[in-house]
Parts: C-alpha cells; sequence; structure tokens
C-alpha cells in the first residue's frame, strides 16, 4: 500500500510509487486525449489508460454522473470509453434548438426543440405554445436516443408526438408501431440533421457479424450516410427487410422507450396508420424527410443581457407565441419571433430591434411613466389566470428601466401610400419588470405585450402534456 | 496544528462540544495529535478503528509523518466545520466548484511543494479520506495538462522505455483510439 518516502534516492515520490487506484483517480481528472499523451510516457501506463470498468466509467461519472445513470446505458454492458466519446458528442444537443428550413408536410413539424437527459438515453421534445389561452407550453416525445448493449447508435424519431401503448411487452414488432429509426449527423456545434435511417434493419440483423468493425466507426465519426454503413457491414443491399425486425431490438430497449414516450393512447386511427406504414415500407418509401435544426445558442438572460434568450407571449394574433431576444456583437438587440410549423416558411419575422442596449433606469419622467401607466397589458385570457389573484401581478408589477426600441415598420419605404413618416409608428419602449420578466410596446398603440421566460435553470417551464382528446 | 483562523470557529462550537469524545492519533515518527473523534472520522479507516473497538484512544498511524498528518488534521477540521454550518459538503470536484465556499480554502490547501502533495496523496488514500484524494489527485492532474509525454516524465519521474519508433506508433494508436 503506501510506500514509504525514499529520501536516499534522489528524494522524491514517483508517479509509479502509487497504488493502482490512486494512478486511476489521478488519471479521471484528464481528458481523452490528455490520458492519450499519458499513455506516451511509459509502456507500463498503456493498460492502465486502457482500464474501462475503473477509468474510464470515473470519467464519464464525473462529467455526466450528475446528470444520467452511467451505469445504465446500455444496459451496463457497453464500454465506458465508447459510452464517453458518444456523451461527449451529444451533450452539445442539451437545450434549444430550432428547425431551419421546411419541415415535414403534413406531419406537425416541431420549430423549437427541447434536449434533456434520460437515465439512459437523450430526448428532444416538441415545445409548442399551447392554445388554451394560458402562458403554458405543450411537450411532446420528438426523438430519443441511445445506445444498445453491442454499442450500436439507436435513435428514433417520433413523427406524431402521440406515441401508442403497446398493450402486450412481448410483441416489439417494430413495423407495426409509429416510431422511425433515425440518423443524427453533427455539422459543427450548432447543427444537425436528422434524416431517416432507411437501413436500420438489415443493419441490425447483421449486426452481431460485425459490432466490432461498426463499433470502432461509430466511435470515430457520427458523420455517416448510408453508404459508409452499407460497406462497413460488407456491401448489404440498400433494400429494407422488416422480416428481419422483430425481436431485433432488445426488449429491454423497446419498451424503456415506449415508457419513456408512450402515456396516452390514439383509439381507432391505429389500425389505419399501420396499413398505410406496411404499405409504405413495402415500397422503401421514406415516412420522414430530413430536417435541419440549428441550436439557439444564448437561450437565458444574463446579467449583462438581460432580454437574452427564449421568451412566450401574445402579440399580433392573440395566440401564444415565442419569440427570441438576440444581442448582436455590434451592441444591438433584435428580437424575432420562432416559426411556427402552420407557415410556408420557417417563419423569422422581426418584432423589434434597437442599436442601443443601454437602459434608462428609473425613476421615470413624467411622460414615460405616462406612457406606461395608460397602456393595458396584452395576457393570455383564459379563467385559469385569473384563478388565483397572485398570476395577475404584473398589473402591479413595478418598473426598473426602460428601452427604446424599434419595430419592423422601419424598414418600409417612407414613401409609399404618401403617409408622412412619422417615427412614432415605430419608436416603442422595452419596459423591464423588477421580476426580471419584461413588456414590449409601440407608441402608435396603447398595448404592452408582456413576455415570459421559456425556461429556467435548464427546465422548461409551465409544460402541459398532449392530451388525446 | 490548528491554525489560528481555525480556533475562532472551534471556540464558537465549544460549548457544544464540552463533552464529545477525542481521540488522539500517533504520527510514524511518535508525535501525538489530539483531535475531536468526529473530525478523525473524516477518515474512513480511522473510522472503523474506532467503531471495530480497537481504539483505546491513540491510534497509531505508522505510515504518516506529523508533517503531514498535521495538514490531513486541518483538512478535515475545516471540511467537518463547513459540513456542520450548512448543507453537506459538496467534496465532489465536478461542476459546483465555483459555488462551494471552500474551494479557495482547498486552492491554497494544495499550493505545496510536489514532495509534500504526494506524501498527501498517500495519506489521504491510507486514511481513506475521499474529498481529501480527490483534491490532491485533481491538482496531480492539474500539472499534466498542456504538457508533452517529454514534460511529463520530466516532472512526475517517469522513465521512458519506448524506442522514438514505439513511441510514435502509441502515439499514432491513441489519437484513434482517443480523439
Amino acid at each position: 500500500m503506501a510506500n514509504p518516502k525514499s529520501d536516499e534516492m534522489g528524494g522524491s515520490i514517483s508517479f509509479t510509487d502509487f497504488p493502482e487506484d490512486v494512478q486511476l483517480c489521478i488519471l479521471s481528472f484528464l481528458t481523452p486525449s490528455e490520458v492519450s499523451t499519458f499513455a506516451c510516457t511509459s509502456k507500463r501506463f498503456v493498460s492502465l489508460c486502457r482500464n474501462d470498468a475503473k477509468l474510464w466509467f470515473t470519467m464519464c461519472h464525473r462529467r455526466w454522473g450528475s446528470k444520467t445513470q452511467i451505469r445504465k446505458w446500455g444496459n451496463g454492458k457497453i464500454a465506458f470509453r465508447l459510452l464517453y466519446k458518444t456523451l461527449n458528442e451529444w451533450e452539445n444537443l442539451i437545450g434549444f434548438w430550432r428547425r431551419s428550413g421546411r419541415g415535414n408536410i403534413g406531419i406537425s413539424s416541431p420549430p423549437l426543440v427541447f434536449f434533456e437527459w434520460g437515465p439512459s438515453f437523450l430526448t428532444g421534445s416538441r415545445i409548442s405554445p399551447s392554445k388554451n389561452g394560458t402562458y403554458s407550453v405543450l411537450k411532446s416525445p420528438f426523438l430519443w436516443m441511445t445506445l444498445s448493449q453491442e454499442g450500436q447508435t439507436v435513435n428514433f424519431l417520433d413523427p406524431d408526438g402521440r406515441a401508442e401503448v403497446l398493450d402486450c411487452v412481448g410483441e416489439m414488432d417494430f413495423s407495426d408501431n409509429d416510431l422511425i429509426p433515425v440518423n443524427l449527423s453533427f455539422m459543427g456545434k450548432t447543427h444537425f440533421v436528422v434524416e431517416e435511417n432507411m437501413n436500420f434493419f438489415a443493419f441490425s440483423s447483421s449486426n452481431s457479424n460485425s459490432s466490432s468493425n461498426f463499433r470502432r466507426s461509430s466511435s470515430s465519426s457520427n458523420m455517416r450516410c448510408d453508404d459508409e454503413i452499407e460497406d462497413s457491414i460488407g456491401g448489404d443491399s440498400g433494400s429494407f427487410s422488416p422480416s428481419h425486425s422483430p425481436g431485433s431490438l432488445p426488449e429491454r430497449l423497446m419498451s424503456e422507450m415506449y415508457q419513456h414516450f408512450a402515456n396516452r393512447t390514439s383509439p381507432g386511427s391505429g389500425d389505419k396508420r399501420r396499413q398505410r406504414r406496411k404499405e409504405k415500407e413495402r415500397q422503401g418509401k421514406r415516412k420522414w424527410e430530413a430536417e435541419h435544426f440549428v441550436k439557439i445558442v444564448n437561450c437565458s438572460p444574463t446579467l449583462t443581457r438581460p432580454l437574452q434568450g427564449l421568451w412566450k407571449g401574445i402579440y399580433d394574433d392573440m395566440s401564444l407565441n415565442f419569440y427570441l431576444v438576440v444581442y448582436e456583437d455590434n451592441g444591438g438587440i433584435i428580437c424575432r419571433r420562432v416559426g411556427d410549423s402552420s407557415e410556408r416558411f420557417s417563419s423569422y419575422g422581426l418584432v423589434f430591434w434597437t442599436s442601443n442596449a443601454t437602459f434608462i433606469e428609473s425613476p421615470l419622467s413624467p411622460e414615460e411613466k405616462y406612457l406606461y401607466d395608460s397602456r393595458m397589458h396584452v395576457r393570455p385570457l383564459a379563467a385559469e389566470n385569473y384563478i388565483h389573484e397572485e398570476l395577475l401581478s404584473e398589473e402591479t408589477e413595478m418598473v426598473s428601466r426602460i428601452l427604446n426600441i424599434n419595430s419592423s415598420y422601419d424598414l418600409v419605404i417612407p414613401d409609399l401610400a404618401g403617409s408622412t413618416t412619422n417615427p412614432r409608428n415605430v419608436e416603442g419602449r422595452i419596459w423591464q419588470y423588477i421580476s426580471g420578466t419584461f413588456g414590449f410596446g409601440f407608441l402608435r398603440d396603447n398595448f404592452i405585450i408582456d413576455l415570459k421566460h421559456v425556461s429556467q435553470n435548464g427546465c422548461v417551464l409551465d409544460t402541459k402534456e398532449l392530451c388525446s382528446d | 496544528m490548528a491554525s489560528s483562523s481555525t480556533s475562532v470557529v472551534v471556540s464558537n462550537k465549544e460549548k457544544e462540544n464540552k463533552n464529545t469524545k477525542k481521540v488522539t492519533l500517533k504520527s510514524s515518527d511518535g508525535e501525538s495529535f489530539e483531535v475531536d473523534e468526529s473530525v478523525a472520522m473524516e477518515s474512513q479507516t480511522i473510522k472503523h478503528i474506532i467503531e471495530d473497538g480497537c481504539a483505546n484512544n491513540e491510534i497509531p498511524l505508522p505510515n504518516v509523518t506529523s508533517g503531514i498528518l498535521s495538514r490531513v488534521i486541518e483538512y478535515c477540521k475545516k471540511h467537518k466545520e463547513a459540513a456542520g454550518e450548512s448543507e453537506p459538503s459538496v467534496t465532489s470536484y465536478t461542476s459546483n466548484s465555483t459555488t462551494n465556499p471552500l474551494t479557495e480554502w482547498d486552492t491554497e490547501f494544495v499550493k505545496v511543494d510536489q514532495n509534500t502533495l504526494f506524501d498527501l496523496i498517500l495519506a489521504a488514500n491510507y486514511l481513506d479520506i475521499k474529498g481529501l484524494l480527490d483534491l490532491t489527485c485533481k491538482t496531480v492532474a492539474d500539472m499534466m495538462k498542456g504538457k508533452t509525454p517529454q514534460e511529463i516524465r520530466e516532472t512526475f519521474h517517469i522513465k521512458n522505455d519506448y524506442t522514438p519508433e514505439e513511441e510514435a506508433e502509441v502515439r499514432k494508436e491513441n489519437q484513434w483510439a482517443f480523439e
């Protein structure tokens, strides 16, 4: 165990004098590349650096142990070195992403997706505004990502956000349900593409023959097109073989996934959907077109950027929507609406902007006070808001400071329609409340749109489950 | 022994702790240290000795010199007090070190020469004090960051048993495996 100090022999304890557990403890604080550098120092450390059960487990646990259950991933059977690599890449997904470009037509494609940790998987949920007249948002399943016990990346997409409950856990015939296997390809840290994995079944049936090959390639890169997969499993054809599917995914994995996705039933329509799907599968048709997502990098306010991030409120069409406030490098602020899937393009409409982010602190001048007091707050109208009087605290919300802003109409050419370019048409204010939220409005009317946080401390606020009725 | 800063805090609690059990720890060079039993039990090794009833109020620690033992006791006292004052002390060195009030103290604590640091590691390992072991190991790991293999060898007196060809091979292999 502990070695006596060798003061006669040059006076220092060497790293090699430490017991192995201590050496592993030291190495567990390093990054993988630093561990690899250490392995280059001496032959005797190579096996130490590859110690999966202790070293790589501890490295995973240090980084993500508080967020997910390290030992549950891959049913506890995968190498922790592989898990580290995977989690290191997937960790970047945590947070909010918005769809960029067109979504799948006819299927509810989420403009806003929120990724969070599960016990042995990652989930992405659609976040959409509720239509019930409150500030609450709907959270429904979209993506599910994990590793199988062979170390294979397993990603599924729920196109409708309404997964069916499976009556019998034993009948895990994948093709009978709505979930679509997908590949997630990263393009840098703020962009990924989700596309249907047409080779999933053919691939998983040959998995046992080539698991080691696959593990190598999956661990080196997640940028994968279908052709590469075919090459690595010895030239399988690109066609779809549903006959291989039953039992190809371990039951435990499927049941976990369903437990996560499914807590509602879709009565009746399930059979028709199944028939359509089977038909499509036989034809090898895609159920899902590739979609791109871009990360919303700064989704929460900070001390120096108090308006930054994702907000929700009522504007224009009297329904709840999401807004993104971005601080630009030149010191300006822009607020845009985050797209709604019912619109033709992923709408990115300008709501307000300013080139000067300096607030005017209270106490406000009498003119400004009047400007605020004479306004009507625009808020969701549902009766639920009024059940508990505390929810109406905005009525008496103290304004801590204001900001001058302009609306999008500023970009309209002044000569049109012979209208005078009255600056009051475009000028407006932001009123920041002591609570940290804010409201905005324009001089052309007397409303204030009060915005609230979409998330706080990494959790989405005011969520509601989708109801099947 | 106890520094003047810790004794101020201890005295506030003395009224409550007047009758707490004390144990005596004896270093390898024969020096005795009397500490509160609760502080000594930060060490799982000592905790088991006490619980097994083998203590006799004096516990010999032949693997730890007096210089190191006094530092270890200082660490245990500080962390025990912090645990007593608020929520259980966060002695994990993962993400919350900035919110941990002891972080600054810990950083100062490990500003010692390499020999002392290594001795602290061995003592923390022998005495099974997780927080101290993590702290000291992390400090050693930080000394490795940003160094080339040769620089690491020099810092930690590791003998190079690779030929240049072998080393290049290992480096190449590891680039793939670890990146």
